[in-house]
């Protein structure tokens, strides 16, 4: 039991797989496309040229265009911010509420935890997908919404996980050691108990930015998030679902956006967890 | 022994489409289309897919939408109908005629027609079926509207009906061929609106037998069928056994079930199919433009920012349409300029009304105070951005309309105007509607003759029929149209009518109330396995009493 946190980070002789790096370079091009997605693709994903509608992949238009002339391969690159910036906050909000979840079961009285977790158990029994719909239902569609539905729809799964990770923490010998010393409940919290559950949170989180990024697409989709023209990948795939029989890039490129980011993210963090359980 | 017989014919069929398919594999291509091929066969199913909205009621008078009108044309019958040229001709009713002060109409009915639950057709059927659309408790809105006229039916004798009208109505038969007016049983009508909604009681070829929500209508063959109208062909209609309506709202999907040969015909069908199921010889096309409105986009002009006509005139100069309808509907669509179909003979089209001329755009919006532009480059009043909400109904807008209305989205933001499209569902539409949420609009109306104006611009029809929908969407105020409109309805006189109905759609082009797209667009692929099939030449809804289907 020496330091699980610096397993995380410093492994020796860290060694990615090759698809693990592969994963990797994904995540960072996904990353640069967020945040500076003109580096990459300078024009303006909402202009519209009807004259160039439904133009095929070529050197002038790498992904070919949609039913409006607009540039797909713009679009799928300033999409990337939009995508992830709302798989990012689902990813926090759903995180964040196990956290409170998972504490208050973890270290509150035995009555609170059984009242936490069989309320988690119940909603454990509903598809994320079906209680993200159920809460767009009753807010009504937008991104935000959808944004909070997806993280709150994530949240139970978590919340179990962090309660047993809590747990287990909670009775490990350093912990009453600190106790026996005479340690706050919050100090043990947050020095003890907290660092030793943020390995595993880690993980979780990096592998359910993949899970948000397919579930807010889904949304999308389905007309629940983004609205056109939006450059959101789900609202492209949406649109281009039309014309697919005639005009495959319009859905295919988004879609190989949402499948990339996605396995990128679960590769990575299965990478990640990998290596911190082997080297617990 | 039916089963037997089935069988037999079955192993004939695949027998057939052995023999059709070696021979089609082996000729060139090219051919005609669509021409009768042989005798009609009797029997088979068909399998229809709908892209429309399911009704959630099978009985047209209740609202009175196109889905319902596509549907109910399969089961129910009007007085009366047009032939190809859009002369009315007989159906249900044999004769007409029109009183000297044109305040009454007297209708000379078929004496051989029982609807298909017994129930003979006669006046008092006639009578009861205008009663019950304009009862408010059936929340008619289309049939109620055609025959806002009619204030009193009598049962002269038996099979002599006669309408007495609060006016005259120089469009009372283009309205009466209309399947939102179309006859029902009277004892079925009897029934509480739920039961009639589910299965309405009709004359027509088929039968409703059942109704799976959110899949499919199934419509079998009424044995005793007599009354097709005047210009049917054929005898001992109809030919099929009987019709599966399927409800398959994808588009994609829908094309995939017709080329995999799971439906045979598809309604709603996308511009690029069409232009990709050209060259398919299993495939063909039928296109029947609806009559009534052109599809258009309204502007509403009961309150700002277009209560102001220059702000009208500067978003209709500020938006080209024309590169997009090109682009999206590959060659499908022809632009309209008229608020009338272009199927309407009365239509009149003003182009050089729509002409794009963004100076001149950007001169009208100076002058009407919105003058500056904020930090987004939209322009701006006293502070208040020029925004302008669009609410689009999804089930009613085909996608390539929704990709246009996106492109002018994005023509309008260079102009200064920021529109928000808002994509609904048909209830949450129409709820927009109702709370005056909108500055633009797009819905279609479809209704036979030049009538269709009186509905859509008289200052009368922002007053919401029972169902709650008001059409008069540009909220058209002016008492010239209202007087206009009002006497062409009124008279009896061709010439007049034609002219008063030509100052009408001038005073509402020029007033940049509307912004003419396209006809209604109403293009359906078939089989070409399905023969004998027709849209009626009323409303354009496709009928299958005369079709069959070839081996």
């Amino acid at each position: 039991m020496s330091g699980p946190r610096s397993a995380v980070v410093g492994a020796p002789a860290f060694r990615p797989t090759v698809g693990e790096a592969l994963a990797g370079v994904v995540l960072v091009l996904l990353l640069v496309a967020a945040l500076w997605p003109n580096l990459l693709a300078p024009g303006d994903p909402l202009a519209t040229a009807p004259a160039d509608a439904f133009k095929g992949p070529s050197p002038a238009h790498l992904f070919g265009t949609d039913e409006s002339g607009r540039d797909i391969y713009t679009r799928v690159v300033h999409g990337a911010s939009e995508s992830l910036l709302i798989g990012v906050l689902a990813t926090a909000i759903g995180i964040g509420l196990a956290i409170v979840l998972g504490f208050v079961a973890g270290l509150g009285p035995r009555w609170l935890d059984f009242g936490t977790t069989r309320v988690v158990e119940v909603l454990f029994a509903f598809p994320g997908l079906l209680l993200a719909l159920l809460f767009i239902v009753v807010t009504g569609p937008g991104v935000l919404s959808s944004t909070i539905a997806v993280g709150l729809a994530t949240a139970p799964g978590y919340a179990r996980i962090i309660r047993s990770q809590v747990r287990r923490a909670a009775s490990a010998e350093f912990v009453e050691a600190a106790r026996v010393l005479g340690r706050g409940r919050l100090w043990i919290v947050a020095r003890h108990i907290l660092p030793n559950v943020t390995a595993a949170l880690f993980v979780l989180a990096t592998l359910g930015l993949g899970q948000a990024i397919i579930w807010v697409s889904s949304l999308s989709y389905l007309g629940l998030g983004a609205v056109p023209p939006a450059a959101e990948w789900g609202a492209m795939l949406a649109a281009g679902r039309t014309y697919i029989a005639n005009f495959w890039w319009m859905t295919f490129f988004p879609g190989l956006a949402i499948v990339a980011s996605a396995a990128a993210a679960t590769v990575v963090g299965r990478g990640i967890q990998k290596r911190n359980r082997s080297a617990v | 022994m039916p089963s037997r017989r089935f069988s037999r014919s079955r192993a004939a069929v695949v027998l057939a489409a052995a023999v059709v398919l070696l021979v089609t594999a082996c000729s060139p291509g090219g051919g005609s289309t669509s021409e009768p091929t042989g005798e009609p066969v009797t029997g088979g199913t068909l399998t229809y897919a709908s892209g429309d909205a399911e009704p959630s009621c099978l009985d047209p008078h209740v609202g009175g939408n196109y889905p319902q009108a596509l549907i109910a044309t399969q089961y129910l019958e009007s007085l009366v109908s047009l032939d190809e040229d859009g002369e009315v001709i007989p159906w249900l009713a044999t004769e007409w005629q029109e009183s000297d002060d044109g305040m009454a109409w007297e209708f000379t009915l078929r004496e051989d027609v029982t609807f298909t639950d017994g129930t003979p057709f006669d006046a008092e059927a006639v009578a009861a079926n205008i009663a019950h659309v304009q009862d408010p408790a059936t929340a008619s809105s289309t049939g109620y509207l055609a025959l806002a006229k009619v204030e009193d039916v009598v049962a002269v004798d038996d099979h002599t009906v006669r309408l007495e009208l609060s006016a005259p109505d120089s469009a009372l038969l283009e309205s009466l061929s209309q399947v939102w007016v179309a006859m029902e049983s009277p004892k079925a009508l009897e029934r509480s609106q739920d039961e009639n909604c589910a299965a309405p009681v009709g004359t027509g070829p088929f039968v409703v037998d059942g109704w799976e929500r959110q899949d499919s209508v199934t419509l079998v063959r009424n044995e005793d069928y007599t009354s097709p109208p005047a210009d049917a062909e054929g005898t001992n209609l109809p030919y099929l056994d009987s019709i599966v309506w399927r409800f398959i709202p994808d588009s994609a999907s829908r094309y995939a079930a017709l080329q995999s040969g799971e439906v045979q015909v598809i309604d709603n069908a996308q511009p690029d199919t069409i232009q990709s199921a050209e060259p398919d010889e299993a495939i063909e096309e039928l296109d029947a433009p609806r009559p009534g409105a052109a599809n258009r986009i309204e502007l509403n002009s009961s309150k700002a920012p277009f209560d102001d006509e220059r702000v009208r005139e500067a978003f209709i100069r500020s938006v080209n349409v024309d590169e997009g309808i090109e682009g999206l509907f590959f060659g499908t669509a022809e632009r309209s300029y008229s608020p009338l179909s272009s199927v309407e003979p009365l239509g009149l089209s003003l182009p050089e009304l729509f002409t794009v001329d963004t100076d001149a755009a950007a001169s009208l919006l100076d002058e009407a105070g919105w003058a500056e532009r904020d930090a987004e480059g939209y322009r701006v009043k006293d502070g208040e951005r020029l925004t302008l909400d669009f609410p689009v109904s999804t089930n009613q807008s085909i996608p390539a309309e929704q990709s246009l209305f996106e492109q002018i989205q994005a023509d309008a933001k260079t102009a200064g105007f920021e529109i928000k499209l808002h994509p609904l569902d048909l209830s949450s539409w129409y709820g927009a509607l109702a709370e005056n949420d909108y500055d633009l609009v797009s819905a279609p109306y479809t209704k036979v003759g030049p009538d269709v104006l009186r509905i859509l611009y008289h200052s009368a029809s922002i007053e919401p029929a029972p169902s709650g929908y008001f059409a008069n969407l540009a909220q058209v105020d002016d008492p010239a149209v209202d007087d206009l409109l009002t006497r062409a309805s009124t008279t009896s006189n061709p010439d007049d009518r034609e002219s008063l109905y030509e100052q009408a759609q001038r005073v509402i082009l020029e007033g940049y109330y509307i912004l003419p797209l396209y006809d209604q667009q109403n293009h359906f692929l078939y089989s070409s396995t399905v023969q004998g099939l027709r849209a009626m030449p009323t409303v354009s809804t496709p009928t299958f009493a005369e079709a069959w289907l070839a081996s």
